[in-house]
């Protein structure tokens, strides 16, 4: 009696099961139909005979078009991710750092307040201001300091603009959780042993905060490269990404097998970015994440 | 070459206006081991900090061999610091921990590789070079922690409650090694600690502060046998205070006992506070003969703690007052028990006048 008892299952074991339907019908599911979908000729719903293919994935290496979306869509991605570092590197160790409380209350709403607003509405400003009627363009040429208008709209500085806007708040979050458990004694150690403030920066509280950087980027990355609204709006469809091509292909060309195809070239480029993650990770943390 | 320290009148004050620091002064010798002692929270790891050039003071200046140094940063003070959690750079091996104050002097590899070695040679951590902290004990971090503060060959080694986390058998030997170290390298040693006792066997020279304020300043035996104030009296070990009214060359503590004040403090008038130390009192077993006024008091034992080396018996005497007394355990005597009538007597010179 009582050997049945241990084996059965913990009860709390239940609690895991929304997440685990969850996971299985939002999250595995279309992932395995969009992966089958791929390497079909056609949707089987409504064509009867549809047969295994790999044309879609060698219409996407044979065509430079397809390679130069992907590769734009990769620099956006790079560029945003960057320029969110940069932005919210400084932020995020001052909100680590700042002794007082309403300081950092006040730091902390302005990282959010943003993200009380809809990305289409935040994208929607940004137009106002790069369009080239809008507000940057209007007060550089009434100041005299331009005579054409700059084209910052429906580029891809427009793009890494909006994107940035967007995601730097992730990136802030993220950094700020990790740089706030560094010790703020090591730094004092590194400049009690002679290394200037910048120096200590660089050679401890940077070096320690590299699993932040490395989480952030990729977070930052990830949502960048999937980004759809932004690049649309800013963009205009003169700037090709991944994420347009594919709503593309879908609405106005059907082409659900080349949409698929394209969906698992974007899942495959942010999988790597993961595993990369990790193996970086693995090395600067050197033994200790990796028991 | 080690210095020594001047801190003229230094307070720090926070932005809430709390004074953290209140006009301490001190001369910190010249290859002295010298201790801030005090309760936590009163101000000895702020001045520490001031020292070593974390904190700004408020007011007053820090000179080290007689240059002012207030506000020179801390990278360019050229001092030594072990920190309360040793402050270990996680990342960095043993060898590249100790080696990264000799980096930043821009010392080159051949040198600074002969230097770690040394340094970790005297810590006796030969053979951990390629170790990372987090691989060692609490014992071994706190000794890296030395080797990378004194391989610097510091002016100064300050260190804040360096052997705070250790069991008592480590601390005791890290205390000895510590103490051995300072005299061989003839360093100076500002050394910040809440232990009295870790703080009497050490230090040439202590500092006891509260609230911000240096109580007293003096040699071991000077802090314990001649405290000037009652707060020194009370926080290093145990004591009897007395408060009462001067009459003639007596003190009147009331409840019917009088103390025979000592030669010295003749002087002194009014209300005073004195302290005896329980070690000074004698116990013997109670007679019908009359006491010395002044110098002896009938009593009984209320309770009898053996404490291996010594025996400490609390006494309540028949006016009412209830003293601590402590006898050396001479192995033969039988011990007083809870009940027994005692006589104690004093020698009025140790009685010392304290100070509010």
């Amino acid at each position: 009696m009582s050997s049945t008892a241990t084996t059965r299952p913990n009860g709390l074991a239940l609690f895991i099961l929304p997440s685990a339907l969850l996971f299985a019908l939002f999250f595995f599911l279309p992932i395995g139909l969009m992966a089958v979908m791929s390497v079909l000729t056609g949707n089987p719903v409504v064509m009867p005979k549809v047969a295994f293919t790999t044309r879609h994935y060698a219409r996407m290496i044979g065509d430079p078009f397809y390679l130069e979306v992907i590769w734009t869509t990769i620099r956006i991605g790079l560029v945003t991710t960057l320029v969110a570092l940069l932005i919210g590197y400084p932020l995020a160790h001052w909100m680590a750092r700042i002794k007082s409380r309403t300081g950092h209350a006040l730091l902390l709403m302005a990282v959010l307040a943003p993200m009380l607003t809809g990305i289409v509405v935040r994208t929607f400003a940004w137009m106002t201001l790069l369009s080239d009627k809008g507000v940057i363009n209007q007060t550089l040429i009434s100041l005299g300091l331009i005579s054409q208008p700059l084209k910052l709209m429906y580029t891809e500085t427009g793009i890494v603009v909006g994107l940035v806007h967007i995601y730097v708040p992730f990136m802030v979050l993220t950094l700020t959780g990790v740089i706030g458990r560094i010790d703020e004694r090591l730094e004092q150690a590194a400049e009690n042993l002679g290394a200037s403030p910048l120096r200590a920066f660089l050679e401890v509280t940077l070096p320690l905060s590299l699993p932040g950087i490395l989480a952030g980027s990729l977070l930052v990355f990830a949502l960048a490269i999937s980004a759809y609204v932004t690049p649309i709006l800013l963009g205009g469809f003169q700037i090709m990404t991944l994420p347009i091509l594919i709503y593309q292909q879908i609405s106005a060309n059907f082409n659900v097998g080349f949409a698929a195809a394209l969906g698992i070239i974007l899942l495959m480029i942010s999988l790597l970015l993961v595993i990369a993650y990790n193996r970086a990770l693995g090395l600067v943390s050197g033994q200790r994440e990796l028991q | 070459m080690s210095a020594s320290i001047e801190i003229a009148g230094v307070s720090k004050v926070y932005d809430g206006g709390v004074r953290a620091v209140d006009a301490v002064a001190m001369d910190i010798r010249q290859g002295e081991f010298f201790s801030l002692l005090g309760p936590s929270g009163c101000g000895k790891t702020t001045t520490l900090r001031m020292i070593a050039g974390f904190e700004i003071p408020s007011a007053g200046a820090i000179r080290v061999d007689g240059a002012d140094i207030t506000h020179v940063p801390a990278h360019k003070r050229d001092m030594g610091m072990v920190f309360q959690n040793y402050a270990l750079f996680p990342h960095r091996t043993v060898a590249e921990n100790v080696a990264f104050g000799l980096r930043m002097r821009g010392l080159d590899k051949a040198t600074i590789a002969a230097k770690v070695k040394a340094a970790l040679a005297m810590v006796e951590l030969s053979g951990l070079e390629d170790r990372r902290p987090a691989q060692l004990s609490g014992g071994q971090q706190q000794r890296v922690a030395l080797a990378r503060a004194i391989v610097i060959a510091p002016r100064v080694l300050l260190c804040d409650e360096p052997l705070g986390a250790l069991d008592k058998k480590l601390r005791q030997q890290m205390q000895f090694e510590l103490k051995q170290l300072q005299k061989k390298l003839g360093l100076t040693l500002v050394f910040v600690t809440h232990d009295q006792e870790e703080a009497l066997a050490m230090s040439d020279r202590i500092a006891v502060m509260n609230g911000g304020r240096v109580e007293q300043v003096g040699t071991p035996t000077e802090i314990y046998n001649q405290p000037t104030t009652r707060f020194v009296a009370d926080f290093i070990g145990d004591t009897n205070i007395f408060r009462g009214e001067r009459a003639g060359p007596n003190l009147d503590v009331g409840k019917g006992l009088i103390l025979a004040l000592p030669p010295s403090e003749m002087q002194s008038t009014g209300v005073l506070s004195v302290a005896l130390r329980p070690e000074k009192i004698r116990l013997s077993p109670r007679t019908d003969a009359a006491v010395t006024a002044g110098s002896a008091a009938r009593g009984v034992i209320e309770s009898t703690n053996f404490l291996g080396g010594a025996v400490l018996y609390r006494v309540t005497l028949e006016g009412g007052h209830r003293v601590l007394v402590q006898q050396p355990n001479a192995g033969t005597s039988r011990l007083f028990v809870p009940g027994n009538g005692v006589t104690l007597d004093w020698t009025p010179a140790d009685l010392v006048v304290l100070k509010d």
